[in-house]
C-alpha cells in the first residue's frame, strides 16, 4: 500500500494518530494544523520512513525493545528498568516553572552543559495551550520548554527536520510516550535506503503521560472557563480530585471538573497502553504518594531505563543538580499498577475497535 | 489574411478558414455592426472584424457577455443598422431570454447570429445542439457546409432578415469553422449600409400579441426555402435509399458514397434552411425512399422533424439516424462512423481498414495549465489550505481555463462545476447554510473575463445577503482560454483602441465586499493569506494576481533559467517522490529517466521558478533573468 495511504487508512482514519510528527519534516506530503496529522498530497512509494516511523503502525515492539534494552530489566508493567528515584530540580528558579519538580529541565539542561546531548528537541508549552516543537541548543532554550501541555504538537517533525539538516549529533529528544516509541523506531533504521540520520539521536526523555487533549477542545475548554487572562499552567491532580487544574498568570487557579476534560481526550489516546515512556533512556513525571496529594507535590518520579541514564542521574546527584527524597516503599508497585491500568484500559479500547472496522 | 477580408476582387478564389469566410460573408454583406463574446470554435470571427473595423467602416467590440453582444445588435438594428452576433452554443443560451423577446419584436436592419456548436466539447464542457433555440424562438435557421456556402449563407441571411423583419440564425460547427477551403469571393458594397434615425414611430417592442405575426413571418419563409440555393439533391431519381444531411454530414456522405461505390444508387438531399423546413422539397425525395438516414450534428434535430413530415403525410419509412441505429448517440460526425451507417442503410460490408501492425502505446496525457500559468499555484495552495481545515471545505468551479482544475493540474479541486458565471452563486447557496449547520468552508473561483462577465450580479447577490464564502478572483489579465480577447479589465478594445480599465479591487470594494490581494507565486505569503481569509466570515474575496504565463511569453520577458542541480534532487526517494513531476505537475518539470532524477525541460520551462520553492531538496535552481 501506498505510505500515504497506508497512514491514513490505518491510523488516521480509525483514529489512531496521536499527532506526534513522526511522519512529519520530512517530506512535503505531510503537516500538521492545531494537533491535526494532514496528508496535503498523495506520494506513490509503497514504502516510507512516515509509515515505518509512526508509533501506531504495527510495530514488533519485544523486538525493538531487545535491541535497545536488555532483557533482565525489563518490567512486564512499566518496560526496562534500572531504578526508580524521587527527585526534584535543585535550582529554585527552574521549579517555579516547572510542571512538577522540574526534574526534567535540569536534566537536559545538565546533558547539553556536559556534552552529552548537543541539542534537544523538545515541546515549548506556552502555558499550556498553542504547544509547539522546538529545537533547543542553549539552557536557556531549554528552560523555557519547563512545563507541560495537554495538547500534544508534532514536536517529533522538529527532531526530523534536525536529523536531515546533520547540523547536531546527539540531538536529546525529550516527548510522551507516543514520541519515544517513534524515536526508537527512528533508531532502528527500518527504511534500508534512507536511515534519516537516525545516529544524531542521542539521549531520549520520556514523560510519563495518561492522555492528550484535542486541541480546539482544549483551547475552547480553558477560553470558557478563563474568561479573558492567559494561562500559564495546566495539570491534573491525582484521580480523587477528578479535576484540572488551569492556573492563571495572575495566580489564580481554578478547577475543572474531569468530566467535561475527558470528552477532549485525543482518540489516539485512547488506545494507547504506556503511560512510562518505556521507550527511553530514563522517564519522568508528577510524583504520587500512597498518603496524598501534598506530600510529593512539587517532586517528579524518575524510571532508569538505561546505563546512559543512570550515568546522567549520578551525573546530576554528583553535581548537585537535583536533589533526591527517598522512594517510599510501595511506590513502585503504585506506579506499575497505576501503569497496568492504563495498559488494561488502552487494550479493551484497541478490542473494541478492532470489532467495530 | 486581412488582405482576403476586404479585398474587392470579385471572383478571385481564395483558400479560406470557415471562420475567416463568416468574416468575409459579413464584409460582403456591409454590415454595420458587430459584437461578441469570445467561444470556441468560433472565437477568431469578432476578433477579424475588429481589426478590419475601422477600414470597412463598421463597428466591432468584445462584449462583456453574450447578452450584450445580442442586445447592442438589437440596438443597431432598430437604427437599420445590419447587426452580427456571434456566438458559441453555450453563448446562445445565455442570450435565450433576448432572443425569445426579440424574437416576437423583430428586426428592422438585419440581425444575424451565428451560433457555432462544438460537437464532442472539444473546447466545451459539453456539447449540445443550438438549433433547438430557433424553433423554440420561431426565427429562421440556416447551416452551410462547404467554405463557400459560409461566406455566401451570410449576406443571404441578412438578406431573408430584412425581407421578413425577423432575426436569423446561422449554425455552424467546429469543423466548418476551423475547416478550410476554397472561397470565391463576392463584390463588396461600394457604401456601407445607410443608417435610419430612429423613427416616432418605429417599435421593437415585445408583446405578447406580436407572437402571431412572428409565426406569420416564419411561414412566410417556409416558401422562399422550397427553392433555396442552399438545399442540393445529387443522386439517382426517386431513390430507395436517402441519406438527408446538414452541415459537415453532407461533406462525409459525399466521401462515403464514393469510397462505398454508391452514389448512383443512394440519394443525398443536403439542406441549408433548416428552420422552417421546404416540406415540399424534402417530401419529393421522402416520397418514394424506404429507407432514410439523417446525418447531422449533435442532436436528431432533422430527424425528429422528417419522422414527424413523413408521419403526417403517412409515408412508411424506416429512419435511420442519431437517435435510431447506426450513428452513436453523442459526439461529432466523422468519416468513420459515417461510413458505417451508409453501410447500414445500404447493406454492403464495410470495407475492412487495414490495422496497423506496430502499436506503441502511447501515454495517457490529461489537459493541463500551460507551463509557469499562475492558476497551478493558487489551486495547489488552495488544496493545502483546504485540507488543513478540521472539515474540508468545498469548491464551486467556473468557466475559463481553470476549469481543468477540476483534473490533477489543480489538484481536483472542485466538486461542482456549473455554467459560466455559476460559480459565485452555487457558493453563495452553499454559504448561507454554513449559517444552518453546515460546517466546512466554501470556496468558488473566477477568471477576471468571467467576472465581467456573468459574476458581477452573483456577486451583488452574495455580498448583499453576506454569504460565508471565500471567492477568488483568478486574475491573469486575460481571455486566455479563447486566444486574449480583450475584456474591460485589459483596458482594450476590439478595434484597438486603449480605454480605461476597470479596476476589479475598486468594484469588489464599491459592492462592499472584504479584498485582499495575492501573488500566487509567492506561495509562502498566499497561502497564510488564503489561510486567514478561510477563517474569516461573510463574503471575502481574494484577488490572486500573475498575467498569464502565455501572455508573458508573448511579450517575450526573458524568463529565469531554471535548472536541477541532480546531485541534491531526492527523485524517487523517501521525501520526495517525483514531488516536482507528479504533484506540482507543471509541464516544465519532467523526469530523467536516465539518471532517476528530475529535471526541467528548458523549451517548454517560462522561468515562474515556484517548483525551486516548493523542492524538497533544494535542488532546484534559478538564476539570472532580466523583466524586458
Amino acid at each position: 500500500m501506498l505510505s500515504t495511504i497506508a497512514l491514513d487508512t490505518q491510523v488516521i482514519r480509525p483514529g489512531l494518530c496521536t499527532g506526534c510528527g513522526a511522519c512529519q519534516g520530512m517530506c512535503p506530503y505531510w503537516g500538521s494544523m492545531e494537533g491535526r496529522t494532514i496528508c496535503y498530497f498523495d506520494c506513490e512509494r509503497k514504502d516510507g520512513r512516515c509509515q515505518q516511523f509512526c508509533p501506531r503502525m504495527p510495530t514488533d515492539l519485544d523486538a525493538l525493545r531487545c535491541r535497545f534494552f536488555p532483557a533482565e530489566a525489563v518490567l512486564p508493567e512499566i518496560g526496562p528498568f534500572l531504578g526508580l528515584y524521587l527527585t526534584r530540580a535543585a535550582d529554585a528558579d527552574i521549579r517555579g516553572g516547572a510542571q512538577h519538580g522540574g526534574t526534567m529541565t535540569a536534566l537536559v539542561e545538565l546533558a547539553l552543559q556536559e556534552g552529552l546531548i548537543d541539542a534537544a528537541v523538545l515541546t515549548r508549552s506556552q502555558g499550556g495551550l498553542e504547544a509547539e516543537g522546538v529545537l533547543a541548543s542553549t539552557a536557556e532554550e531549554v528552560r523555557a520548554c519547563s512545563g507541560s501541555s495537554f495538547q500534544i504538537p508534532p514536536t517529533l517533525a522538529v527532531l526530523n527536520k534536525a536529523l536531515q539538516e546533520n547540523r547536531y549529533h546527539k540531538i536529546g529528544v525529550v516527548g510522551t510516550p507516543c514520541k519515544t516509541l517513534a524515536v526508537y523506531k527512528m533508531k532502528s533504521k527500518p527504511l534500508a535506503e534512507n536511515d534519516s540520520h537516525a545516529d544524531n539521536i542521542g539521549l531520549v526523555f520520556g514523560l510519563f503521560c495518561g492522555w492528550g487533549l484535542e486541541w480546539d477542545g482544549l483551547r475552547d475548554l480553558t477560553e470558557n472557563h478563563l474568561n479573558g487572562g492567559s494561562l500559564s499552567h495546566m495539570d491534573i491532580p491525582p484521580s480523587k480530585y477528578h479535576s484540572l487544574e488551569l492556573r492563571k498568570a495572575a495566580g489564580e487557579t481554578i478547577s475543572v471538573n474531569l468530566d467535561e476534560v475527558t470528552p477532549l481526550v485525543r482518540s489516539g489516546c485512547r488506545y494507547c497502553t504506556d503511560m512510562t515512556a518505556e521507550f527511553a533512556d530514563l522517564s519522568v513525571g508528577g510524583a504520587r504518594s500512597a498518603d496524598g496529594w501534598d506530600v510529593d507535590k512539587g517532586w517528579n518520579q524518575v524510571i532508569v531505563r538505561s546505563e546512559k541514564g543512570a550515568e546522567l542521574l549520578n551525573l546530576a546527584r554528583k553535581k548537585g543538580v537535583l536533589e533526591f527524597k527517598e522512594t517510599p516503599e510501595g511506590a513502585l508497585d503504585k506506579l506499575k499498577g497505576a501503569s497496568l491500568g492504563k495498559k488494561r484500559t488502552g487494550s479493551e479500547n484497541l478490542r473494541r475497535l478492532r470489532e467495530t472496522v | 489574411m486581412e488582405w482576403t477580408m476586404t479585398a474587392n476582387v470579385p471572383g478571385e478564389v481564395c483558400l479560406m478558414q470557415g471562420n475567416e469566410a463568416l468574416v468575409r460573408g459579413a464584409v460582403e454583406a456591409g454590415i454595420n455592426f458587430a459584437a461578441s463574446y469570445p467561444g470556441s470554435p468560433s472565437s477568431q470571427v469578432l476578433g477579424m472584424l475588429g481589426k478590419i473595423a475601422r477600414e470597412r467602416n463598421f463597428y466591432a467590440e468584445w462584449s462583456t457577455n453574450e447578452v450584450c453582444a445580442l442586445q447592442a445588435c438589437i440596438g443597431a438594428s432598430l437604427a437599420g443598422g445590419r447587426a452580427l452576433c456571434i456566438v458559441k452554443q453555450n453563448g446562445l443560451l445565455c442570450t435565450a431570454d433576448a432572443l425569445h423577446c426579440a424574437a416576437q419584436h423583430g428586426v428592422k436592419g438585419g440581425l444575424v447570429i451565428i451560433t457555432s456548436d462544438d460537437p464532442s466539447a472539444h473546447s466545451s464542457t459539453n456539447e449540445f445542439d443550438s438549433r433547438w433555440q430557433a424553433i423554440s424562438a420561431g426565427i429562421p435557421l440556416l447551416e452551410p457546409t462547404t467554405m463557400q456556402e459560409t461566406k455566401d449563407i451570410i449576406p443571404y441571411a441578412f438578406q431573408l432578415s430584412e425581407k421578413i423583419g425577423q432575426l436569423v440564425l446561422v449554425r455552424v460547427t467546429t469543423r466548418v469553422c476551423h475547416g478550410r477551403g476554397n472561397v470565391a469571393l463576392g463584390p463588396l458594397p461600394e457604401h456601407p449600409n445607410p443608417l435610419q434615425r430612429v423613427r416616432e414611430w418605429d417599435r421593437m417592442v415585445c408583446v405578447c400579441y406580436m407572437h402571431t405575426p412572428a409565426l406569420e413571418k416564419l411561414e412566410a419563409l417556409r416558401q422562399e426555402f422550397e427553392t433555396s440555393p442552399y438545399n442540393h439533391y445529387s443522386g439517382p431519381e426517386q431513390a430507395k435509399q436517402l441519406i438527408i444531411s446538414s452541415g459537415t454530414g453532407r461533406l462525409y456522405a459525399q466521401e462515403a458514397l464514393s469510397r462505398l461505390g454508391a452514389a448512383d444508387t443512394v440519394g443525398l438531399l443536403s439542406l441549408g434552411t433548416l428552420w422552417p423546413l421546404p416540406e415540399k422539397a424534402i417530401l419529393q425525395y421522402l416520397k418514394p425512399a424506404e429507407k432514410v438516414l439523417i446525418l447531422e450534428e449533435v442532436d436528431p434535430f432533422l430527424e425528429q422533424g422528417l419522422e414527424a413530415l413523413a408521419g403526417k403525410n403517412r409515408l412508411s419509412i424506416t429512419f435511420l439516424g442519431r437517435s435510431a441505429a447506426g450513428l452513436p448517440p453523442v459526439g461529432e460526425l466523422d468519416p468513420d462512423n459515417v461510413m458505417a451507417a451508409i453501410s447500414a442503410l445500404t447493406g454492403t460490408v464495410l470495407p475492412e481498414i487495414p490495422t496497423p501492425e506496430i502499436s506503441i502505446d502511447l501515454p495517457e496525457r490529461e489537459m493541463t495549465f500551460c507551463a509557469g500559468c499562475p492558476h497551478r499555484a493558487t489551486f495547489f495552495l488552495l488544496k493545502k489550505t483546504l485540507r488543513q481545515e478540521k472539515n474540508p471545505g468545498v469548491v464551486v468551479g467556473d468557466i475559463g481555463c481553470y476549469f481543468m482544475a477540476g483534473q490533477s493540474a489543480g489538484q481536483y479541486a472542485f466538486q461542482v462545476c456549473n455554467c459560466m458565471g455559476s460559480g459565485v452563486n452555487i457558493a453563495e447557496g452553499l454559504g448561507q447554510l454554513t449559517n444552518y449547520g453546515l460546517d466546512q468552508k466554501v470556496v468558488t473561483v473566477c477568471g477576471d473575463s468571467t467576472f465581467f462577465h456573468t459574476i458581477l450580479p452573483g456577486l451583488v447577490n452574495a455580498a448583499y445577503h453576506n454569504a460565508n464564502m471565500l471567492l477568488i478572483v483568478l486574475d491573469n489579465s486575460a481571455t486566455a482560454m479563447t486566444g486574449f480577447q480583450p475584456h474591460p479589465g485589459t483596458g482594450l478594445t476590439a478595434m484597438g483602441d486603449r480605454v480605461k480599465a476597470m479596476d476589479i479591487p475598486k468594484i469588489l470594494d464599491a459592492v462592499g465586499c472584504s479584498v485582499e490581494t495575492a501573488d500566487p507565486f509567492d506561495v509562502a505569503e498566499s497561502e497564510k493569506t488564503l489561510r486567514r481569509l478561510l477563517q474569516k466570515s461573510g463574503m471575502n474575496v481574494l484577488i490572486m494576481r500573475q498575467p498569464c504565463a502565455t501572455l508573458k511569453a508573448k511579450e517575450r520577458k526573458k524568463p529565469l533559467r531554471v535548472w536541477v542541480d541532480q546531485s541534491k534532487c531526492i527523485g524517487d526517494g523517501c521525501g520526495c517522490d517525483k514531488y516536482c513531476s507528479r504533484v506540482w505537475g507543471c509541464p516544465g518539470n519532467t523526469w530523467d529517466f536516465k539518471n532517476n532524477k528530475a529535471s526541467i525541460d528548458p523549451v517548454t520551462c517560462v522561468g515562474c521558478g515556484v517548483c525551486a520553492k516548493l523542492c524538497p531538496g533544494g535542488a532546484i535552481q534559478v538564476e539570472g533573468g532580466e523583466e524586458g
